[in-house]
C-alpha cells in the first residue's frame, strides 16, 4: 500500500504542472492496459488515473491480465458503455491495430500509450523514440568498455531483447546494434538472449547463455525491470561488481525506473535509457481530451519521446529529469 | 421428468393429482435441463436496474459476440469430460492451429519481426505464406489447420485409449509440447497480414440492426449492432451437429456408456479405443474452429491464443451448464447455456468495473458453485430414481 501511494505522490508530483486540455464537461474515459507487471507500468497507470480523476473526469478501468484477446473485448464493453474516449497500453503491436481499428470504427477517439501498434497510421500513438534512447545509452556503453578494455582483443556484446512482437522491442534492438555498427573493429558480433518480456524466460536464457559465454564485456538489457534477474545470474559467478571493481562488466538497460536509478547510482551499472513516463502520460491524455472536447472521434497523430539516455558521466545534472529517480527520492525502494 | 398423468389412488378411482408444492417446484427447477439458462435470465433481469448498460443492444451484441468462439471450444469439452476424460491441450491446439492458418494464408511478413523463426523462407517470406492470394486458398488453409488440430487429438486419444494413461496427463504434456512448438514456429512473434475473406470469418456480419429512427443520413457505426454473424453461424452449425451426435446416434450413445462405466462399456462389446480417439479428435477439431474464430477476430495468428486462464474458461462453463466432470453426463444444450451464463458473468463483472483479479476469483467461486451444485443435483436425481 506504501509502495503504491508512493507511486500516487510520485505521479502528483509529475503531473502537477501540466497543462493538459480538458472538456468542457466531464468525460468518461476507458483506460484498459494488458497488465501492470514493471514499475514503468504501474507508474504509467498512476499518472494517467490519478491526472484524470483529478480533472474531474471517470476513468472506467480494465486489465486484460496479458490477454490480447480478453483485451479487445474488454474494450467493446467500454465501447457499449459509452464512454467518451479510450487509452490503452496493449498487450502487442498487433492486437492495437485490431483494437484500435475496432475503437474507430465505433467513432471512438483511441490514444496508445507507449506500446505503439504495428500499424502507427491510425490513432494516437505516443511513442518513445525507442532507437534512439537506446542508441545512446549503447553508445555509452560502449566507450566505456572500450577504455576499460585490457589488451587489443574484441569485445563481446550481449543484449536481452524483448518481445519482438512488441515494436518497442525491436526499436532498442535496433538502437543497440545501430551504437555498436560504430565500433566495427571493437565488437564481436553481439550475443543475443531472448526474453520475451518474461523474467523467469530471460533467467533461463541468460544463465545458458552466460555459461557459454563467461568472458562478456558489455551487457544491454532492452527493459530495466531485468536487472534484478541479471544480477541474480552475475552475482555468483562474480560478474556482480561496481564500476572499478574487478569483475565489473558494463551494463545498461532502458526505461529509466527506480531499480536502474539505484544501480546507477550504485555503481553496477553505467547508463540507462530513459522513456520521459511523465511527458509521454501528459501527451496521451490532451490528445485524448481535445480530440473529445473537438468532437473528433478517429484522431490520428504519433507523438514522440525522444527521451534521454542517464549516464554515469551525467547522473549529477540530470538525476530529476528521470522518473524513476524521482520515485527514488521519495522513498520507492524502501517499502 | 416427472409423470403428470392421471395416477391409481388406494381406492381405485382415477383422480388428478394435486397441484405440486412449491418445493416440489422448485425440485422440478433445480433439476430441469433449463435450470442454468433460467439462472442466467434471473440473474441478468435482478442487475438490469442496477447495470442498465446490461440491456443496452450493444452490449447484448457483445455478449452474443463473445460467446460464439468459446462455445466452439466447450463443445469439444463437453465430448470429453463427458467420457470422464478432460482436454487440458485445447489451448495449446488453439495458438498452434492459428499459427498454421496465418503462415500459410498471410498476404506479406516483415522480416524484422519474423527473419529468425524457422518458418522464415521456409513457408512464410516478405510475399507472405504460400496461399495468400490463391483462389480457394482460405478453404485449403481451414482444412490443414483442421488437419493438424485432429492429428493432435488423435495422438491424445491413442496415448489414453491404448496405452491406458491418465487424460489428464496425456493433455497435459500435449499441451506443453504443442505450445513450445507454436512458439518455436514464430520465435514467439505474432504473423498478421491475413485476407480480408478470412477475417470476416470472425469479424462478419450478415445482419445487423438499429434501433430507432433515421434521423441523420448517416447512422454512427456504434448505433449498428451485429445481430446475425459468421461466428454465429459456425459456432450454431458446430453445436447442431455436436447434438445430434450426441444424443442421436450409436456413437453419442457409446460416449455416455463409456463415461459411466468404462469396464462395463468394454464388457458390452462398445468399441472403447475407437471412441475414445475420435472423442480426443472432435475435442482438437473443436479447439481448430475455436482458432480460427479468435484468430480471425484479433486478426493475428497468435503461438500464444489459448494462453493464461483460456482453459479456465472452456472448463468452466462447460461445468457450470451441467457436464459432469465424473463422466456419463452431459449435453450440449447445457454448454450453451452455461457458455451463455460464464459469459454473462464476465460481462457483469467488467461492467461493475472490478479488476481482473476479482473477475478471476469470481469465476473461480463460480466454477466451484457449479461442481457443488452438480454433485447435489446427481445425489437428488439418483434419490428421485430410487
Amino acid at each position: 500500500m506504501k509502495r503504491i501511494s508512493t507511486l500516487i505522490a510520485g505521479a502528483a508530483f509529475a503531473t502537477a504542472g501540466l497543462g493538459i486540455a480538458t472538456p468542457a464537461s466531464a468525460a468518461t474515459i476507458c483506460f484498459a492496459f494488458q497488465d501492470l507487471e514493471t514499475e514503468f507500468w504501474v507508474a504509467g497507470h498512476t499518472a494517467i488515473t490519478r491526472t484524470l480523476e483529478e480533472a474531474g473526469h471517470t476513468v472506467i478501468e480494465r486489465n486484460a491480465n496479458e490477454d490480447a484477446n480478453r483485451q479487445l473485448e474488454q474494450v467493446r464493453d467500454c465501447i457499449a458503455q459509452g464512454v467518451d474516449g479510450i487509452i490503452i497500453i496493449p498487450q502487442d503491436g498487433e492486437s492495437a491495430v485490431t483494437i484500435v481499428n475496432e475503437a474507430q470504427d465505433n467513432d471512438v477517439p483511441i490514444a496508445v500509450f507507449n506500446r505503439p501498434p504495428s500499424d502507427l497510421s491510425k490513432g494516437i500513438v505516443v511513442v518513445a523514440d525507442n532507437a534512439s534512447i537506446a542508441s545512446q545509452a549503447v553508445d555509452f556503453l560502449a566507450k566505456e568498455a572500450i577504455a576499460s578494455r585490457d589488451g587489443d582483443g574484441k569485445l563481446t556484446p550481449m543484449i536481452i531483447v524483448g518481445d519482438l512482437g512488441d515494436p518497442n522491442a525491436v526499436g532498442r534492438k535496433d538502437g543497440f546494434y545501430a551504437a555498436l555498427e560504430n565500433y566495427p573493429d571493437d565488437f564481436n558480433t553481439p550475443i543475443e538472449v531472448a526474453s520475451d518480456w518474461d523474467a523467469a524466460t530471460a533467467l533461463a536464457n541468460l544463465e545458458a547463455a552466460v555459461t557459454a559465454n563467461p568472458d562478456i564485456d558489455l551487457l544491454f538489457t532492452s527493459s530495466d525491470f531485468l536487472f534484478p534477474t541479471i544480477r541474480s545470474v552475475f552475482e555468483p559467478r562474480g560478474m556482480w561488481a561496481k564500476r572499478g571493481e574487478e569483475g565489473h562488466v558494463v551494463m545498461g538497460g532502458l526505461d529509466g525506473d527506480a531499480t536502474a536509478c539505484q544501480l546507477l547510482k550504485d555503481g553496477y551499472i553505467d547508463s540507462t535509457g530513459v522513456q520521459d513516463l511523465y511527458f509521454e502520460a501528459e501527451a496521451a491524455l490532451s490528445a485524448i481530451l481535445a480530440a473529445i472536447e473537438a468532437g473528433e472521434a478517429q484522431p490520428n497523430e504519433v507523438i514522440e519521446d525522444p527521451g534521454f539516455a542517464l549516464t554515469s558521466a551525467n547522473l549529477a545534472e540530470r538525476e530529476m529529469d528521470m522518473w524513476g529517480c524521482v520515485l527514488l527520492s521519495e522513498g520507492f525502494l524502501d517499502q | 421428468m416427472t409423470d403428470s398423468g392421471p395416477r391409481a389412488t388406494v381406492s381405485g378411482r382415477d383422480e388428478f393429482p394435486a397441484a405440486p408444492s412449491v418445493r416440489q417446484r422448485a425440485m422440478r427447477l433445480f433439476l430441469s435441463d433449463y435450470f442454468v439458462l433460467y439462472l442466467s435470465l434471473a440473474y441478468f433481469l435482478v442487475l438490469v436496474p442496477f447495470l442498465p448498460t446490461l440491456s443496452n443492444p450493444a452490449n447484448l451484441a457483445n455478449i452474443l459476440s463473445n460467446m460464439w468462439p468459446l462455445l466452439v471450444v466447450a463443445v469439444g469439452q463437453t465430448f470429453v469430460l463427458t467420457i470422464a476424460g478432460i482436454d487440458l491441450s485445447q489451448g495449446s491446439v488453439v495458438g498452434f492451429t492459428s499459427v498454421i492458418g496465418a503462415m500459410l494464408l498471410a498476404t506479406s511478413a516483415s522480416p524484422d519481426v519474423l527473419s529468425n523463426a524457422p518458418i522464415w523462407g521456409l513457408i512464410i517470406d516478405e510475399a507472405g505464406g504460400p496461399l495468400a492470394n490463391v483462389p480457394g486458398g482460405v478453404l485449403v488453409a481451414i482444412v490443414a489447420m483442421v488437419a493438424a488440430g485432429a492429428m493432435i487429438g488423435a495422438a491424445n486419444g491413442l496415448a489414453i485409449a491404448h496405452f491406458r494413461m491418465p487424460p489428464f496427463m496425456v493433455t497435459l504434456v500435449t499441451m506443453i509440447v504443442i505450445s513450445a512448438f507454436a512458439i518455436f514456429l514464430t520465435q514467439s512473434e505474432n504473423i498478421r497480414n491475413l485476407p480480408e475473406s478470412y477475417i470476416q470469418l470472425g469479424k462478419g456480419d450478415i445482419v445487423s440492426v438499429y434501433f430507432g429512427e433515421q434521423a441523420e443520413s448517416r447512422i454512427p457505426r456504434r448505433q449498428i449492432h451485429s445481430f446475425i454473424t459468421y461466428p454465429m453461424l459456425i459456432a450454431v452449425s458446430v453445436a447442431i451437429l455436436a447434438h445430434v451426435l450426441l444424443n442421436s446416434t450409436v456413437f453419442g450413445r457409446q460416449v455416455f456408456a463409456i463415461g459411466t462405466n468404462r469396464r462395463a462399456a468394454e464388457i458390452s462389446g462398445i468399441p472403447v479405443r475407437r471412441v475414445i480417439v475420435l472423442v480426443f479428435t472432435i475435442s482438437a477439431i473443436c479447439a481448430t474452429i475455436g482458432a480460427l474464430l479468435y484468430s480471425t477476430r484479433l486478426e493475428a495468428g497468435r503461438p500464444t491464443l489459448g494462453d493464461g486462464n483460456f482453459l479456465l474458461d472452456v472448463i468452466g462453463a462447460t461445468v457450470i451448464g451441467g457436464t459432469s466432470l465424473f463422466g456419463g453426463k452431459g449435453k450440449i444444450i447445457w454448454t450453451v447455456f452455461g457458455v451463455f451464463f460464464f459469459v454473462l458473468l464476465s460481462n457483469t463483472l467488467n461492467l461493475m468495473n472490478l479488476s481482473s483479479f476479482h473477475i478471476d476469483m469470481v469465476k473461480g467461486a463460480v466454477i466451484v458453485a457449479a461442481a457443488l451444485l452438480d454433485v447435489l443435483r446427481t445425489r437428488l436425481i439418483r434419490g428421485e430414481a430410487s
